[in-house]
């Protein structure tokens, strides 16, 4: 009788039900939208949006006089972008944040001709007003040297470049993408993924086996870890190879950034649990989930920067779980920084997780 | 026969209300023990408490000897466990979820043979939810038996089954019981109750009003001068039912 009354095998159970489970999610279609789905949609979009700043769009009305010097050196500059049409229609496209400026020129008949150059600009739009007005300002300068016959003007402006990695779009959107990934899958996946598992009595089924509830639980873990790696994956390997983003010390990062990714999870998976635990059927756990998501997608720089938030948010934006991932992995990415760096960051999400797995443990309920 | 399992003065209380209100009864080795009862009796109440997903409240449950509220990892060991849904995750194929159980029992199968018992071997590469209700059943009392168990709980097995699916699954629970294993069955059903249990408890608010073979609870219903309001037919509408349509099993 002794020898039978020995503690089942949990290590066999949990590779096992791990297996298990992972070949489960990949069969969720939930599994694919969240997780590999919409990052990839969103990277390609973000990818094509590209570096370059806007270039300037000037209307010129069709009505006026086209062929004077001013509007042939405008339109040779290749930052300009020129639109042709009848004035009524540009003047709708200024109104509408379209045009950057509409320019008339007069000419005078006079000997030599003079020019006046009219340059209208949306009073909503003050800034690309200035621009437009110093570019325009700029061409004027530039020709009234060149028809007062002035060769050698005493001032000149010249420009040198300091060579530098530009910061397109993409790399700040891509570390963001990769966090968007791992807290949807923990949030959406384990919530209503143990709802489901309560209502449809499987859980209590699996109780009825001699393996340990924590054990069921961390193969639950261990089964979403492993698909979080795979997003993570997929993730950097579209961005390197399709949008050329860029991992400063190649593998070194790589595995910087899948053991963020292992830390970003853990912690993001006690807010599912908690979740899990305080939301007894999917009604209500929609609301409760987007509770927690949808402010960590605007406030935690997944999709734009922090810095552009009110003084007053900053704080609390800064401190979010998925601030803390966005920045660690932005840190060893786009910052070009190495893990120790990270140290700050990964000691919020710890303690961010530690919370929340005291929260599930006493809200957590198996039925 | 020896009793597997012995239950004395079971009470079960949620806050203000007594589920199951000091029951005792014994299933012997080897048989169908019934559990009868209108809806909310506490029926599975008591079902789950001896297959230790409840916790009693006081009193005793024994299984093979061990103690359930002591040793509920080593009853678990001893016993097969049917829920009253066909609770399997619905993203894995019939021996995935026979594999995944064999592995949580901690035990080696061969999940074919195991579902040729239950002639679902066609079905190996199928969902749960691809499965007739009946089909679905026999698959739940397959995976009780995944471990050997000495006793097997079936929680209303024939709910919602046309005839043809339950007199099937009735001879499946009759192989079972052939095998040696004691299976303790809750049921809404007389007919079945009469067919299939050696002997019944007929449960009502918490409490047991009668345990016995369905032979003496008639009898002694009978003896009590009850006269049933009806002329006795040599044939009831089901065994018309059935003649018309034969005892063929119907599965898609």
């Amino acid at each position: 009788m002794e020898n039978q009354y020995k503690k089942p095998n949990q290590l066999r159970a949990f590779f096992t039900m791990m297996k298990y489970f992972f070949l489960a999610q990949t069969r969720n279609p939930a599994t694919f939208a969240f997780g590999f789905l919409f990052p990839v949609v969103f990277i390609s979009i973000f990818g094509l949006i590209g570096n370059s700043t806007p270039p300037i769009n000037i209307g010129i009305p069709i009505e006026s006089n086209r062929d004077n010097p001013i509007t042939q050196a405008i339109k040779e500059q290749d930052f300009a972008k020129i639109q042709e049409a009848p004035k009524a229609e540009l003047e709708n496209k200024i109104k509408q944040g379209k045009l950057s400026g509409i320019l008339e020129v007069e000419t005078l008949e006079s000997q030599p001709p003079q020019y006046t150059i009219n340059v209208i600009t949306s009073q909503a739009n003050p800034q690309e007003a200035a621009g437009v007005t110093s570019f325009v300002r700029g061409i004027a300068d530039q020709t009234n040297l060149r028809l007062s016959g002035v060769e050698n003007p005493p001032v000149r402006v010249t420009q040198s470049e300091i060579s530098g990695r530009e910061i397109r779009y993409i790399d700040f959107a891509l570390p963001g993408q990769i966090g968007f990934s791992l807290l949807s899958t923990a949030l959406f996946g384990t919530v209503f993924g143990l709802i489901y598992l309560k209502k449809a009595l499987i859980l209590k089924r699996m109780f009825a086996t001699p393996t340990k509830a924590l054990t069921i639980l961390l193969a639950q873990g261990g089964s979403r870890l492993i698909v979080a790696l795979l997003q993570t994956l997929v993730i950097l390997i579209l961005g390197v190879v399709v949008f050329q983003f860029y991992l400063p010390h190649g593998w070194i990062t790589f595995f910087e950034l899948m053991l963020l990714s292992t830390i970003g999870l853990i912690a993001f998976l006690g807010f599912g649990y908690f979740m899990a635990g305080l939301a007894n059927d999917e009604n209500a756990a929609g609301p409760l989930v987007n509770l927690v998501s949808l402010p960590q997608f605007l406030l935690s720089g997944t999709f734009f920067p922090t810095d552009n938030l009110p003084n007053w948010l900053q704080p609390i934006a800064n401190n979010l779980p998925l601030s803390y991932f966005n920045m660690a992995v932005r840190k060893v990415t786009t910052e070009g920084g190495d893990i120790s760096q990270t140290i700050p960051y990964i000691i919020g999400l710890i303690a961010w997780g530690a919370i929340m797995y005291i929260l599930a443990a006493k809200t957590f309920r198996w039925e | 026969m020896s009793n597997i399992i012995s239950v004395t003065d079971l009470v079960k209380k949620y806050k203000d209300f007594t589920a199951v209100d000091g029951i005792s009864f014994a299933v012997k080795e080897g048989e169908v023990f019934g559990i009868l009862g209108p809806n909310g009796a506490g029926k599975t109440t008591t079902l789950e408490i001896m297959e230790t997903l409840k916790e009693l409240t006081s009193g005793e449950v024994l299984i093979d000897g061990i103690n359930v509220k002591e040793h509920p990892w080593e009853v678990k060991r001893r016993i097969g466990v049917q829920l009253q849904s066909s609770a399997f995750y619905p993203e894995l194929n019939l021996v995935e979820l026979l594999d995944m159980f064999a592995a949580m029992y901690d035990v080696q199968i061969d999940p074919m043979k195991m579902l040729k018992e239950v002639a679902l071997e066609d079905k190996a590469k199928s969902y749960v939810k691809q499965l007739s209700g009946g089909q679905q059943q026999r698959f739940s009392i397959a995976s009780t038996l995944i471990n050997t168990p000495k006793v097997i709980f079936l929680d209303e097995p024939t709910t919602g089954l046309d005839p043809q699916a339950r007199m099937h699954l009735w001879e499946m629970v009759r192989k079972v019981k052939k095998s040696g294993v004691t299976i303790v069955l809750t049921t809404h059903y007389m007919d079945e109750a009469e067919q299939l249990c050696d002997r019944l408890a007929i449960m009502d608010h918490g409490k047991i009003m009668k345990i016995g073979t369905p032979a003496t609870f008639i009898k002694d219903l009978l003896k009590k001068g009850f006269k049933k309001e009806m002329k006795p037919e040599p044939a009831n509408l089901e065994d018309v039912f059935l003649n018309l349509t034969g005892r063929q099993l119907r599965e898609a």
